[in-house]
């Protein structure tokens, strides 16, 4: 499932423009403006220009890979829609040598693991999120964010 | 509270338990007995102020060394600054554009003075007549040269450049010439040419930071000599990882994955 939400009163750096979302997004569409957004303390080691930093989404699904690979770790998952059909998804975040001082290992996500992720999609509305949360099936929420 | 104001009094900080630790190897008999004789350079070595260890840039808006102040750019390096430079909504100022980024679309190596700009860690290691710069992206090295060598005269442009250095008190002065005009300068996307010369002045200002003062003169590229300044903060507890910007181009083909999803493409 795929949510988005957009805010701005809450993102030093990535603030809304009220661009409208030009792409067709799954699920349930809501605004959420009590969400915390995490982008700023999130920055990858290049910027976000490839990604709509106007908004965030929720995509919610089922891992079927966990890369722990350079420059960026990546999870592939699959997305069920609300009728049943299954989507291919891709998500990045930082780097094994950032993700591991924060707590991570290649272990953290495995396949099979039912995930939530929140961040920005990459523009153009392809399956593919560069996330700054990620919820675990234990509950446990983890923060991929450069910690200097 | 230590600063740079305060230099004397820093050093004393430092001090105190670096003499604890050394009262306590000399009273071990199992060190004693253990210990080779000091080479003759370690007075060399303790003469000079200790940078040694991992550092992470805190400098604010850290992806440039000057957040204030652009470069006074030549026409040409101002139009390819307009190209590099991210204009996405929301994120002006910050790092450069992707797509137009050599270390990343190019997987050019990142280079010198831009690592100093990255969020991955360096290692300072200072051994005789030399101070290492080991950096966790591309897993450069830069070596400054304190053995009194001067900069060669026409050196084969490098990624990383040559650098000799000088310690002046707590200080170290160090120049940076030779560099390939492929590499961004910064983070930010300021662009530079072959004729780019670095100068820098860096202090440990107490225990747990080190800033560097900059001066980039590029007659090529600049109007005027550009200045800058970073902070890092100590890491004790870290060591580098490695860090390989284009590994993803390697294992899916030549583009990134999060390259191909930008023309639609998620497989």
């Amino acid at each position: 499932m795929v949510l988005l939400n957009r805010d701005s009163s809450s993102n030093t750096s990535d603030s809304s423009t009220g661009a409208q979302m030009k792409t067709k997004l799954l699920g349930v569409i809501f605004l959420a403006a009590g969400v915390l957004l995490l982008g700023a303390s999130a920055a990858a080691h290049h910027g976000r220009s490839n990604y709509d930093v106007t908004s965030n989404i929720t995509v919610k699904g089922v891992v079927t890979e966990f890369e722990w690979e350079n420059p960026h770790a990546l999870i592939h998952l699959d997305v069920t829609d609300e009728s049943g059909k299954v989507e291919k998804w891709i998500a990045e975040t930082n780097s094994p040598t950032i993700l591991s001082r924060q707590g991570w290992s290649r272990h953290t996500v495995k396949a099979g693991d039912a995930i939530t992720l929140f961040g920005h999609r990459v523009k153009g509305g392809a399956n593919y999120i560069n996330f700054s949360k990620i919820t675990l099936p234990d509950g446990r929420e983890l923060n991929p964010a450069v910690v200097n | 509270m230590c600063n740079r104001h305060r230099q004397n009094s820093c050093t004393k900080r430092w001090m105190g338990p670096a003499f604890a630790m050394l009262a306590v190897l000399a009273l071990s008999p199992v060190m004693l007995a253990q210990t080779a004789p000091k080479p003759a350079t370690t007075k060399t070595q303790s003469a000079v102020p200790d940078f040694s260890g991992v550092w992470a840039n805190i400098t604010p808006t850290g992806q440039t060394f000057n957040a204030k102040e652009d470069p006074s750019f030549q026409l040409w390096a101002d139009e390819k600054w307009k190209l590099n430079k991210n204009d996405n909504p929301g994120q002006e100022g910050t790092n450069g554009k992707v797509d137009r980024d050599p270390s990343i679309t190019s997987c050019f190596p990142t280079g010198m003075p831009r690592l100093m700009t990255e969020v991955f860690p360096f290692e300072i290691i200072q051994v005789p007549g030399r101070v290492l710069i080991l950096f966790e992206k591309d897993y450069a090295v830069s070596h400054i040269w304190t053995d009194g060598r001067k900069l060669p005269d026409d050196p084969d442009p490098a990624y990383m450049g040559y650098s000799v250095g000088k310690w002046e008190g707590d200080t170290l002065a160090f120049e940076t010439t030779g560099l390939k005009d492929v590499t961004w300068l910064d983070r930010k996307g300021h662009p530079h040419s072959d004729a780019l010369h670095v100068t820098g002045r860096m202090r440990r200002v107490n225990h747990d930071r080190l800033e560097v003062d900059w001066t980039f003169d590029d007659p090529k590229a600049f109007t005027k000599p550009w200045t800058g300044h970073t902070v890092y903060r100590y890491k004790p507890d870290w060591i580098l990882e490695e860090f390989i910007s284009c590994e993803d181009r390697l294992l899916h083909g030549g583009e990134s994955l999060e390259q191909k999803a930008v023309k639609g493409h998620v497989d």
